[in-house]
C-alpha cells in the first residue's frame, strides 16, 4: 500500500506529461464537460419556470444541489476515468496483461495510469455554482453544516468509484460491460432533481439500489430542509463502504476469470 | 525452478447463434463450448535452462506463457516458480519480482513518453537501487544499440526498436527467469538476428533462465538447447534440441544448378545410403540431393560434384526444427488414426450444457 501511494504522484505526472501530446485535446474536452452542465443547469431553470415549486426546491435550492452533485462527479471521473476503458475495451482485448505481469496491484496501476485533469472543468463549474447559489438557499450556514458537507462530497467519491468499478468488472463476464455501466452512471443526473418527489418505487431505488440518492440528493436535501447533515454522513460512509467492498469483491472475483485475448 | 503439474486452462465460449434473435438467446443460453486450451502440461525447468516452447497457433503456448506469468489463473493443476504460485494474489508480488516478461505483439512502454520515462518507473515498481539500475541500463542501451532512439516517444519507434526497447524493460530488474511470447514476430532478418543475439548475450552474461515461444526455429536452435512440442494443449515432445535432431536425422539438402540437365546415378553408386534422396527440378537443370549428415560430408559430396558435373552454383540447407515439428505433428497424428480414436481427438470443442452455469 505504502509504495502504491508514494508511486502516485509519479503515475500522475507521467499521465500529465504524456497528456501534453494532445493538449487542445484536453482543452476542448473541459470545455465541453463544462458547457454541458452549463446547458444542464439551464434545463433545471426552464423546467422550474414551468411547473409549480415542490416544497423547498426553488431554482437557487436546486441550482445547489445541482453544483454538489458535480463535486464527487468531478473528482471520482480527474481519478479513475480508466474505469471505463475497463468496461468497454480492456478486457476484451486483454490490455490487462501488462499489469498483471508487474509486482503491484494490477487494478491500482490501471487507475493510476490515467489521470483526467480535464475533469476539472466540471469541478470548477460546481464550485461556482454552489457559491453563487449558496447565500441564496435559505441555508443557515454553520461550521459543522459545511464540514458535513465536504465530507459527504468526499465520501461521495468513492460511492462513484464503487459503482464504476461494480459494472466495469462485469467486463469479466460479459467482455464488454459498458452498456451497463453507461445507463447505471446516467442515473446520477437523477440526483440532479428532487428525489423524494419522483414516486416511491423510483425515490427507493435511488436510495437504496443505486444509491445516487443517498450519497448525491440527501445531503443537501438535510442542509435545506434544516435536519442535521451528519445523518447523510453517516448514510455516505454506508454507501461508500458498501459499494467500494462490493465493487473490489467483484474485481478480484472478476480477475481471477480474466481470459486476456489471443494473438 | 519452475515446476507444472498437470496444468490444464479451459475457456468456456458461449454458442452464439446467428443474427438479432440468436444474440438475445445466447444472452440467456447456458449452451457453451468448453475448449481445453492447456490441458494436463507437466515440466520442470531448471535455473538457466533455455526451453524454446512451441507448436501450431492455438496449440496453448502463449496461454501456458501467460499461466506462468500471472496474467491468467489455471484452471486446475499447479505452477511453480521458486515454490510460490504467480497467481496467487498473496504470492504473486514475490514472484513477479524475479520475471520479466516480453510479449512480441504487446507492449509495456508508456505510448507517449521517451522509453526513460518508462524506465523510471519500472525501476520504482521493482525497487531496483540507483546505482544498479544505472548500471544496467548502460549495459543494456549498450548491447541492444537504443542510444538513437531513448528520447523518442515510443509511439514514434519503428517495431524493431519496440522490440529491443521491451527486452531492455523486461530486463531492467535482473530477472531470474525472462519469458518471451513470439518476441522477433514481424521483425525482418536482420533485426531478428540482432535481437536474438543480444538475448543470448544476456542468457549468458546474467544465466537468466529463458523460456520463448516462436514460430521462427532459427530462434529456437540459437537459443535454446531444450524443446518442448505442444499440440492442441498436450505435450507432444520435450527433451534436447540434438536429441530432436537425432531422432530425425541430421539431415542436409543440397542443390545444384547446372547449365545441361545431367545423370546423377553415380552419386548413389558412390555414396550409397548416405545420400538418401536426390530430386530434380527444372527439367533436370535443378538438383536436390539429402544426405544424412552423420555419414557423410557435406564438403565430401560438393567436392565430387564439383568435380564430375558442371555445377553453376550451390546451395547448402540444414534441415531445420521445422521440419522436425511437421514430422512429430504427422507421427502423432498417424499414431492416432492408428488406433481408431479420432472421435477423442475432438474431445477439446466437447459441447456441454451446464445447468447451474451463469
Amino acid at each position: 500500500m505504502l509504495k502504491e501511494l508514494k508511486l502516485y504522484p509519479k503515475y500522475v505526472s507521467m499521465s500529465l506529461r504524456s497528456g501534453l501530446s494532445y493538449k487542445a485535446d484536453s482543452i476542448i474536452m473541459m470545455l465541453s464537460f463544462a458547457v454541458t452542465e452549463a446547458v444542464s443547469l439551464a434545463t433545471i431553470y426552464l423546467i422550474v419556470g414551468s411547473v409549480p415549486t415542490l416544497g423547498v426546491w426553488t431554482f437557487q435550492t436546486l441550482a445547489f444541489l445541482f453544483g454538489f452533485v458535480l463535486i464527487p462527479k468531478a473528482l471520482d471521473h480527474i481519478f479513475t476515468d480508466n474505469l471505463w476503458i475497463l468496461a468497454y475495451w480492456a478486457v476484451r482485448h486483454g490490455e490487462l496483461d501488462i499489469y498483471m505481469t508487474r509486482p503491484l496491484n494490477p487494478l491500482y496501476q490501471f487507475v493510476a495510469g490515467t489521470f483526467k485533469w480535464d475533469g476539472i472543468g466540471e469541478f470548477i463549474v460546481g464550485i461556482v455554482v454552489m457559491s453563487v447559489f449558496a447565500p441564496m438557499t435559505g441555508i443557515v450556514w454553520t461550521a459543522s453544516g459545511i464540514i458535513g458537507l465536504i465530507l459527504c462530497a468526499f465520501l461521495g467519491i468513492f460511492c462513484f468509484t464503487g459503482i464504476k468499478l461494480l459494472f466495469a468488472s462485469l467486463a469479466f463476464w460479459v467482455k464488454n460491460a459498458g452498456i451497463f455501466l453507461n445507463t447505471v452512471y446516467n442515473f446520477a443526473n437523477y440526483a440532479k432533481y428532487p428525489v423524494r418527489y419522483m414516486g416511491k418505487a423510483f425515490a427507493s431505488i435511488m436510495f437504496f439500489v443505486i444509491p445516487f440518492g443517498l450519497f448525491l440528493y440527501y445531503p443537501v436535501e438535510c442542509l435545506i430542509t434544516g435536519e442535521s447533515i451528519w445523518w447523510a454522513v453517516l448514510y455516505s460512509s454506508i454507501a461508500a463502504l458498501v459499494l467500494m467492498t462490493l465493487s473490489l469483491f467483484m474485481w478480484h472475483s472478476g480477475i481471477k476469470r480474466y481470459e486476456s485475448a489471443g494473438n | 525452478m519452475i515446476e507444472l503439474k498437470n496444468v490444464e486452462k479451459h475457456f468456456k465460449k458461449p454458442i452464439r447463434g446467428k443474427g438479432v434473435w440468436g444474440m438475445v438467446k445466447t444472452l440467456f443460453s447456458r449452451k457453451y463450448t468448453l475448449v481445453k486450451a492447456v490441458d494436463g502440461v507437466s515440466f520442470t525447468v531448471g535455473d538457466g535452462e533455455a526451453v524454446g516452447y512451441i507448436g501450431a497457433n492455438g496449440a496453448g503456448k502463449s496461454t501456458t506463457i501467460k499461466m506462468m506469468s500471472g496474467i491468467l489463473t489455471p484452471t486446475s493443476g499447479e505452477i511453480l516458480i521458486d515454490g510460490k504460485h504467480p497467481y496467487k494474489s498473496k504470492e504473486r508480488n514475490a514472484v513477479l519480482k524475479t520475471i520479466g516478461v516480453v510479449f512480441g505483439q504487446k507492449t509495456q512502454l508508456w505510448y507517449d513518453l521517451p522509453l526513460t520515462e518508462t524506465y523510471e518507473l519500472l525501476r520504482y515498481v521493482y525497487d531496483v537501487p540507483e546505482a544498479e539500475y544505472k548500471k544496467r541500463i548502460a549495459e543494456l542501451i549498450e548491447l541492444l544499440d537504443m542510444k538513437p532512439f531513448m528520447d523518442a516517444p515510443v509511439r514514434t519507434l519503428s517495431l524493431g526498436q519496440r522490440m529491443r526497447a521491451d527486452l531492455a524493460a523486461a530486463m531492467l530488474h535482473n530477472p531470474k527467469t525472462l519469458f518471451l511470447d513470439e518476441p522477433t514476430i514481424g521483425l525482418d532478418v536482420l533485426v531478428k538476428r540482432k535481437l536474438v543475439e543480444a538475448i543470448n548475450t544476456l542468457k549468458t552474461e546474467y544465466g537468466t533462465t529463458l523460456i520463448l515461444t516462436t514460430h521462427a526455429m532459427s530462434d529456437i536452435e540459437l537459443l535454446c538447447n531444450r524443446v518442448i512440442v505442444l499440440d492442441a494443449g498436450k505435450i507432444l515432445f520435450d527433451g534436447a534440441l540434438d536429441e530432436v535432431k537425432h531422432m530425425f536425422g541430421d539431415k542436409r539438402d543440397i542443390t545444384i544448378s547446372t547449365k545441361v540437365a545431367s545423370d546423377y546415378s553415380g552419386v548413389k553408386e558412390k555414396f550409397g545410403e548416405a545420400v538418401t534422396r536426390i530430386a530434380a527440378e527444372d527439367d533436370g537443370l535443378k538438383t536436390t540431393f539429402t544426405i544424412d549428415a552423420q555419414k557423410l560430408h557435406t564438403s565430401e559430396l560438393l567436392n565430387y560434384l564439383f568435380a564430375v558435373y558442371p555445377v553453376e552454383d550451390v546451395k547448402v540447407a540444414e534441415t531445420g526444427i521445422e521440419q522436425v515439428v511437421e514430422k512429430l505433428y504427422q507421427n502423432n497424428k498417424a499414431d492416432i488414426d492408428g488406433i481408431g480414436t479420432d472421435e477423442n481427438r475432438d474431445d477439446d470443442t466437447e459441447e456441454k450444457s451446464e445447468e447451474t452455469a451463469k
